[in-house]
């Protein structure tokens, strides 16, 4: 019993300071959420997307066959399909990149064109957006206002990471890794490391301190303390890689290659290595270490803590999926289908499919990605 | 882990519906412990900060998800503590000094009566042990779990967790005094 009154009493410095500064911002974002509407909500969207798994696991079966034709024509939207994307399904904002340049969907569906830029990815609040030209890093507004620009030769994959006040922006120029701090200023060649594959660099959420993952070009996975030019761990070699992500604890970290999944807990060796080929998009559904998998026309979920579980089949389509995001409140999930030219929102049994997405954003293609952004401009 | 206590279940049921005042009552009830475990862990006032707040925050944005049943604090200390201990060995990785003493400092501040030089003595002797040691013994000594539920929520076997506690508090009766333990 005395340590434990030791340790309750032990003096903290700053505590009603940081009471205060933390209320203000728990209750801001408190105001900014999402109230759950309705108890069926209250369901696991695990649970909910089972459901979707047993439809489409009956629609796999040769009996089912017509089951999937019906479902497929269904979401192909020849006559449910809505013609525009008059809103989204659940809060956020949706950052598509289109031939003319990125643009924002708000809750209302309403859209803006934010420039001629090539991709584009969210700063950690939604407060900004990073984009690309050619030879260009631009920050600019969700209204499209430049904040600011550094100009690099053969800029990719732009990423925004921090937290509120202290952010930093990792890109490449060229196959060399760099970092600019959220202001725009002291762009530097990130701690010398070696060249990148082409795989965009992913920032460890929560935020600090800046821990920015990279596949380098012998398909190694470098985790470096930014700030420090520190090296975290790296990890050994793996063929053909595509994509990095974090689960938003910063606890997992996906690496995905042509030919496998591979998940990392806190250190280089890896938590479980699993085969499977041709996952084209993986993201982790906030609050949680589930994915969702896009491999040629299905999407599977698997838990990056169990990744040699058999996968669940959650949807299924003709044609090849191109990408899926998780709305910020983890209930629906967005898939985008270039064969259909449609966005299909999946939440349980509900399927929300808009049709037209490469006219609506201006033509030329069907457009990317950028994410699926926190409710509001919060900082 | 017991289960959710009434006012508790009330607290997260509101707040899921939208009701301020609920989640008002839950960082009332949850805050000050969260940021004091975090900043025994961390050792550092701006770190502990950030840590307890961005954890509250995961916590809201998780509510929908959370299970009513069971209490909300042991769900909130896990992310606590996890994250103060990826922050401590982050701090370490970067080969900071391990310990900005403000903790001691703050201990030399409270200079009233006997109990001082025990706070002291404690701030000392916790600042000397790694970030996993004081991770469980803050989560046994001040949020008052057993080891079978530190086991659950640093996802380590029951055994890490007994060697830990054992080796942590060892250090500290060297550093602090037999009779403090």
């Amino acid at each position: 019993m005395r340590l434990r009154d030791l340790l309750r009493e032990l003096p903290i410095p700053e505590q009603e300071e940081a009471r205060r500064r933390s209320h203000a911002v728990v209750r801001a974002a408190f105001a900014e959420r999402e109230p759950t509407p309705r108890r069926r909500h209250y369901l696991k969207p695990a649970l909910a997307l089972v459901a979707v798994a047993a439809v489409a696991a009956a629609a796999a079966s040769p009996p089912g066959r017509a089951v999937l034709g019906s479902l497929r024509k269904t979401v192909a939207g020849e006559k449910r399909a809505a013609p525009e994307l008059f809103s989204l399904p659940t809060g956020g904002r949706l950052l598509v990149s289109s031939s003319r340049g990125p643009w924002i969907v708000q809750a209302n569906g309403s859209r803006r064109l934010l420039g001629t830029y090539r991709e584009a990815a969210w700063s950690p609040h939604g407060k900004f957006v990073v984009a690309s030209r050619a030879d260009e890093v631009v920050a600019v507004t969700p209204k499209g206002d430049v904040h600011w620009t550094v100009p690099r030769p053969r800029v990719r994959f732009a990423r925004w990471g921090g937290n509120r006040v202290d952010t930093r922006v990792a890109y490449l120029s060229g196959r060399r890794l760099h970092m600019v701090a959220g202001d725009g200023t002291g762009d530097v060649d990130l701690c010398g490391e070696p060249a990148a594959a082409p795989v965009a660099p992913e920032w460890r959420p929560p935020g600090l301190p800046h821990v920015l993952a990279y596949a380098d070009a012998k398909g190694r996975v470098y985790v470096l303390d930014a700030d420090r030019c520190s090296l975290m761990w790296r990890s050994a070699r793996f063929a053909h890689p595509r994509a990095l992500r974090w689960s938003d604890d910063g606890r997992r970290l996906l690496l995905v290659t042509r030919d496998e999944l591979v998940a990392f807990g806190a250190r280089a060796r890896p938590l479980a290595v699993r085969p499977l080929r041709d996952v084209t998009d993986a993201t982790f559904r906030p609050g949680s270490h589930e994915l969702a998998l896009a491999r040629g026309g299905e999407v599977l979920a698997l838990s990056a803590d169990r990744l040699h579980a058999a996968p669940r089949r959650l949807f299924r389509v003709t044609g090849r999926i191109g990408q899926i995001a998780w709305s910020p409140n983890g209930r629906w999930l967005l898939v985008t289908w270039p064969a259909a030219d449609q966005f299909l929102f999946v939440h349980g049994r509900r399927i929300r499919a808009v049709s037209g997405i490469t006219r609506q954003f201006g033509g030329g293609g069907f457009p990317s990605l950028g994410g699926w952004c926190c409710s509001s401009q919060s900082g | 882990m017991p289960g959710a206590s009434r006012h508790e279940r009330a607290w997260v049921r509101g707040a899921r519906a939208g009701r301020a005042a609920d989640v008002e009552a839950l960082f009332r009830h949850h805050w000050p412990l969260a940021y004091r475990a975090a900043y025994l862990v961390v050792h550092d006032a701006a770190a502990a900060e950030d840590i307890a707040q961005e954890a509250f925050l995961a916590a809201l944005r998780a509510l929908d998800r959370f299970d009513r049943r069971r209490p909300f604090g042991p769900w909130l200390h896990r992310i606590v503590v996890n994250r103060a201990i990826d922050w401590a060995r982050a701090r370490t990785l970067r080969a900071e000094i391990s310990d900005d003493g403000t903790i001691e400092r703050a201990a030399a501040r409270e200079r009233a009566g006997s109990g001082d030089s025990d706070a002291r003595a404690l701030a000392a002797g916790l600042a000397a042990l790694s970030p996993e040691h004081r991770a469980v013994i803050v989560l046994r000594h001040l949020l008052e779990y057993t080891p079978g539920e530190i086991a659950e929520l640093l996802e380590l076997p029951r055994g890490t967790v007994n060697s830990r506690l054992r080796r942590g508090l060892d250090a500290l009766r060297k550093a602090v005094g037999e009779e403090l333990i």
